[in-house]
């Protein structure tokens, strides 16, 4: 098969970039989309060229790693699935491909398809975890939490965090992002306890990044790879407007823990 | 000269741990705030690591070449975790698990080391539990578990077929809270390019900045590689493609021994490779081999289709082979007979790679739609890779590396031969002998990570006699050196092969000699191919591009450098030991149906290797006392 | 947004639901509307609270549209949707398209300035006659046609809008989701044939002066 590809280049984050179209020749069916960027790129090296940057690690969409917008959609035009798994049978011989990398003011380009995603990090900093220490942790089983309710965080919890929801986003919104996190150690026992002060933290953080609103044009589910319900975004407004009354009856300074009692 | 001192506690095996815990001397906690230590890598080892040493008051820099933590390659783990939690009360305990690990080592590990693991593994479930991991429950709300890897109790925890990112991204969680804190600094997208030793001592890093190709110097007091293992030297594996030995291996050139490089487990279950364009082998899970039934031709060269070949014309070999356990053997074996059956030309599919997974009988007695809801999605993801429909032709299968049980020497504080650097998780060579079994490497991954380098850690900076070390130092100013000067190398050779097909060439060459089965002759000849090819790639590789910008060919360039030197030091490995045992096969020494011989007279050591720069590496043996089990012969006939 | 919105969305309803008694005769749309005037004060904190909750829709509307045209400053060359709605993704437009739609309604039958044909006149009652008015201004085809292009950008924009809504406030239930979802484009549909059955009636001749 033969193919003609449309590549976003751009050399650094400051520089400017355009498309730049290379034909793929000789491709096999079973040669997955990767794969033919390799083999682009083995051919560009071999002549002295800079390969096409783009990330790529686990090549089975777990990593989250891969980020590509193909003919406009990301992570190309099959549903449930990251670029890596993305296969060229899927595609008619000769077609024209145009592959863009993500696009939003908090994904800066690093260079052509590869950006920086650490917005999402600096999200999940802000609040995305449960302050527990190491050691000391009861017994497993001492929390019963029903299968139902496992499963449901599982399904929140299964987020790779590739920012596919982002990118396909028209306003480049995380809310998918940060709903699962938020849904998924709210609906379990262990993240109750910091809720309230977790979602706010982690809104403020998206408003800091430059990301924009969410507008529930739902695009987000359709592309997501692990086909994340936006259900957990109604669980993530929910969460804030929680927050928003809960707050009002919180003590404004928490005590020092070195605060002697009197 | 090279010691090797494991360290290990005297007394009752059961107390060893505790009574080292006492033993060891603490730091105290304003102290504390002044020590810096490094964290090389963040999957489960590194982050629980990081995250657990902030918590303690430590000042922790940690690096990860991927742009994130939560890439780290162990996010794509799927069976599971053991924990001897017992329960499902079917007679699981600390004791069963730490026997089970050692006989499916093949009784090349650690008695102490193993022990311990099984102890805090229990441990391990609760801590993540207590993060939040959503670990699949039974309707009371009970923590579910399943069996795993042929072993004969379910002490197996899971969270569907994400075992791994949901237990890396509790880790990753625990790390982003002490970022926060401010007692952890990422440097994400920051490769370790060497080790900064100072008096002997590990003192710091030089890393280079992925995206803006600076290269810098960082000091600290003891510096924590979790780097991985080296599967990916044999270019097609399971692994991630930037999963790399880069690390383990300079610090190996600074005077880390490393140990049973040749234990690499093969996979027996994976998609086969489809041609030169491949760059990475996809696994199928084990529990396919539940239900299919592996087959080939009896025939040679035979390419019928599968449906055409009558029943009186295939070979079932696992069955035929080991008629109690068919085709549930354990992995190495599985691996090792596909193979044969490969090399006797009856392999089926593109280059003869290959062996039918047949669910053709399972699907008539039980219909389809109960294989669908058992191994759906594997079915699926089997067409979407190479688009055939196995409801209704069998699956091809083919072996990959996929683990390295191999590493870098620990003793059993997990210190390597460099005093202050330590190594955890799949990057040591510790707790799984000649051979891991399944959802094992996730326990020891955490358990290294959260429950024994911070106690272990602690010891040591309470005790090591640390001067100040800068930027300035005149070892970190030599390692920058060493950085700097391969790193124009590799630019400055301009030749004419891209990195990858040299990777392609070593990789192939090891598969050939020193893959499922090995003998003196191909080690030998490995051994004399692999000098030549890594003098081609100096003389003819081509990197483009600068040093000093985001280049992705240029750090790609610099781990396969290392594997070309790195290939050697395995088949070295291999080659010296004379015995069949866990994953290493010897063809030399197999009983006469075939089945592996070990020879605990000679080979119950580790091995140990230290670097010369002129001359091959040097062996030292850690002698492996079995005072607790009997090593016993593993059979499955 | 969403809470000015779905205040906006119930005055829209019972707007419709009034207007509705266009088919009970002259007399009771007038006498309705002479009530709604009998009661100066409600009637102006109505018109004032409708119009400080548009206000603020709109100057919300505003600040998001900036902060989510600045989330992404350089557009895809390509882009194809798989899932989003139409009417999701031209709420912007919608929204200017019904805000417009509005002022001239609001010229033209609560000022009265669009139309200077229409005289405003005393019904039998003694009530003032809206619904004369009404049928003058459905007679005529341009007004017509101008306002089933209204109806078309509230349909849009209330299609997408509700369910959003809902959505924004964290309404989610396993047993609803479908009825929240159906809720959007179930009410755009609603209101739109509403209102669109009263300017089709009079200008079809159905509802005559």
């Amino acid at each position: 098969m033969k193919f003609t590809l449309n590549i976003w280049r751009q050399k650094g984050p400051d520089e400017h970039g355009r498309f730049v179209s290379y034909e793929a020749r000789d491709v096999s069916s079973g040669t997955s989309f990767l794969e033919m960027l390799d083999s682009v790129n083995q051919g560009l090296i071999a002549k002295g060229e800079e390969p096409v940057a783009f990330e790529q690690d686990c090549r089975e969409g777990i990593c989250g790693s891969c980020s590509l917008v193909i003919n406009g959609i990301p992570h190309g035009p099959d549903r449930g699935i990251t670029t890596c798994q993305l296969y060229m049978r899927r595609f008619p011989d000769g077609a024209v491909i145009t592959i863009e990398p993500w696009r939003a003011r908090a994904f800066p380009i690093i260079k052509d398809l590869v950006v920086d995603r650490r917005a999402l990090d600096r999200i999940m900093q802000a609040g995305g975890y449960i302050s527990v220490h190491t050691g000391g942790a009861v017994d497993g089983n001492v929390l019963l939490i029903s299968k139902d309710q496992a499963e449901t965080a599982m399904d929140a919890a299964s987020c790779i965090g590739c920012g596919a929801c982002v990118a396909a986003c028209k306003n480049a919104s995380p809310a998918l992002f940060v709903g699962a996190k938020v849904s998924h150690l709210e609906l379990l026992p262990q993240g109750k306890p910091e809720r309230t002060n977790r979602v706010k933290a982690m809104l403020e953080a998206v408003d800091r990044e430059g990301f924009g609103s969410c507008g529930n044009q739902n695009e987000c589910e359709a592309v997501c790879p692990k086909r994340i319900s936006v259900r957990f975004i109604a669980i993530l407004n929910r969460e804030y407007l929680r927050a928003g009354v809960v707050e009002s009856g919180l003590p404004a300074e928490p005590e020092s823990p070195h605060a002697e009692s009197t | 000269m090279m010691t090797l001192d494991p360290k290990i506690p005297p007394g009752p095996l059961e107390t060893k741990w505790d009574r080292r815990r006492f033993s060891e001397k603490l730091v105290s906690p304003n102290n504390k705030r002044k020590i810096t230590v490094i964290v090389v890598g963040t999957g489960l080892a590194g982050a629980s690591a990081a995250s657990t040493l902030g918590q303690l008051g430590y000042q922790v820099e940690c690096f990860c070449f991927q742009d994130s933590p939560r890439r780290a390659h162990s996010i794509a783990a799927q069976g599971g975790i053991n924990a001897a939690k017992n329960y499902q009360d079917d007679g699981d305990s600390v004791a069963r698990l730490f026997y089970d690990t050692i006989k499916g080592g093949d009784f090349r590990s650690r008695e102490a080391n193993v022990y311990r693991l099984a102890q805090v593994s229990a441990q391990i479930i609760d801590q993540c539990v207590a993060l939040g991991v959503p670990f699949a429950r039974e309707y009371g709300g009970q923590l579910a578990n399943r069996s795993f890897g042929g072993v004969q109790v379910s002490r197996t925890f899971y969270c569907r077929g994400q075992t791994g990112q949901q237990l890396l991204l509790g880790a990753y969680s625990a790390l982003c809270w002490q970022v926060e804190r401010g007692q952890v600094t990422m440097h994400p997208r920051t490769e370790m390019l060497d080790l900064v030793t100072v008096d002997g001592k590990a003192r710091g890093i030089v890393a280079r900045d992925l995206v803006t190709g600076r290269l810098s110097i960082h000091t600290a007091h003891a510096v924590v590689l979790a780097t991985g293992g080296y599967s990916n030297v044999y270019y097609l594996s399971t692994n991630a493609s930037g999963s790399n030995v880069t690390a383990t291996y300079r610090v190996w050139k600074q005077g880390a021994a490393f140990a049973n490089p040749c234990f690499t487990q093969i996979h027996p279950t994976a998609i086969p490779p489809g041609g030169a364009h491949q760059a990475k082998l996809t696994l199928m899970s084990e529990s396919l081999r539940n239900d299919g039934r592996l087959w080939v031709p009896t025939m040679r060269a035979d390419h019928r289709c599968p449906g055409d070949i009558p029943d009186g014309e295939r070979d079932y070999f696992l069955e035929r082979r080991y008629p109690r356990f068919g085709n549930l053997v354990p992995r190495d074996l599985a691996s090792r007979a596909v193979k044969a059956v490969c090399d006797e030309s009856r392999g089926v599919g593109p280059g003869g790679q290959g062996v039918y997974l047949d669910f053709s009988d399972v699907i008539a007695q039980q219909g389809s739609d109960v294989i669908r809801e058992r191994y759906g999605n594997l079915f699926d993801m089997y067409q979407r890779i190479t688009g055939e429909d196995a409801y209704h032709a069998p699956m091809r299968i083919y072996p990959a590396p996929h683990y390295a049980m191999g590493g870098l020497w620990v003793d059993y504080n997990l210190m390597s031969t460099i005093p202050g650097l330590f190594v955890i998780g799949e990057a040591n060579f510790a707790d799984h002998g000649a051979n891991r079994l399944g959802a094992s490497s996730l326990m020891q991954g955490l358990a290294d990570g959260y429950f024994i380098l911070p106690y272990t850690i602690g010891h040591y900076l309470a005790t090591a006699k640390l001067t100040p070390v800068g930027e300035d130092h005149q070892e970190s100013r030599s390692a920058f050196q060493r950085v700097t000067s391969r790193i124009s190398r590799l630019l400055s050779v301009k030749g004419r092969r891209t990195a990858a097909s040299f990777h392609r060439e070593v990789g192939q060459l090891l598969w050939n000699h020193c893959g499922m089965s090995r003998n003196e002759e191909g080690l030998t000849s490995a051994l004399t191919s692999i000098p030549a090819l890594r003098e081609e790639f100096w003389r003819d590789v081509m990197v483009p591009g600068s040093g000093a910008a985001f280049n992705q060919e240029l750090e790609y360039a610099g781990r396969v450098a290392d594997y070309l030197e790195f290939a050697e030091l395995l088949c070295h490995d291999a080659l010296h030991r004379e015995e069949s045992c866990g994953a290493h096969f010897r063809e030399e020494y197999q009983t006469d149906d075939g089945e592996p011989q070990r020879d605990d007279s000679r080979f119950s050591h580790v091995a140990a290797w230290e670097y010369r720069e002129d001359t091959s590496p040097v062996l030292h043996k850690e002698p492996l006392a079995f005072e607790f089990v009997q090593p016993t012969t593993r059979s499955y006939q | 947004m969403a809470l000015s919105g779905l205040g906006l969305v119930i005055y829209v309803i019972f707007h419709m639901l009034g207007n509705f008694q266009v088919f009970e005769g002259p007399l009771a749309l007038n006498a309705y509307a002479a009530l709604l005037r009998d009661m100066p004060i409600l009637l102006w904190a109505a018109r004032i609270g409708l119009l400080s909750l548009a206000v603020l829709h709109v100057v919300l509307a505003i600040q998001l549209t900036l902060r989510n045209r600045r989330a992404r400053p350089i557009a895809y060359a390509v882009r194809e949707y798989r899932q989003a709605s139409f009417a999701s993704r031209t709420m912007a437009t919608s929204g200017v398209v019904l805000l417009l739609f509005i002022i001239v309604h609001l010229l033209h039958l609560t000022v009265g300035v669009i139309d200077p044909s229409s005289v405003d006149r005393l019904d039998v009652e003694g009530h003032r006659d809206v619904y004369g008015k009404l049928v003058h201004a459905f007679q005529n085809p341009f007004i017509v046609a101008f306002y089933l292009a209204g109806q078309l950008g509230l349909g849009l924009h209330l299609s997408h809008a509700v369910t959003s809504s809902f959505q924004t406030l964290g309404l989610e239930q396993a047993a609803f989701n479908r009825l929240l979802k159906a809720a959007g484009p179930g009410v755009a549909l609603l209101v739109v044939l509403g209102n669109v059955a009263i300017i089709l009636a009079v200008f079809l001749g159905i509802v005559r002066g």
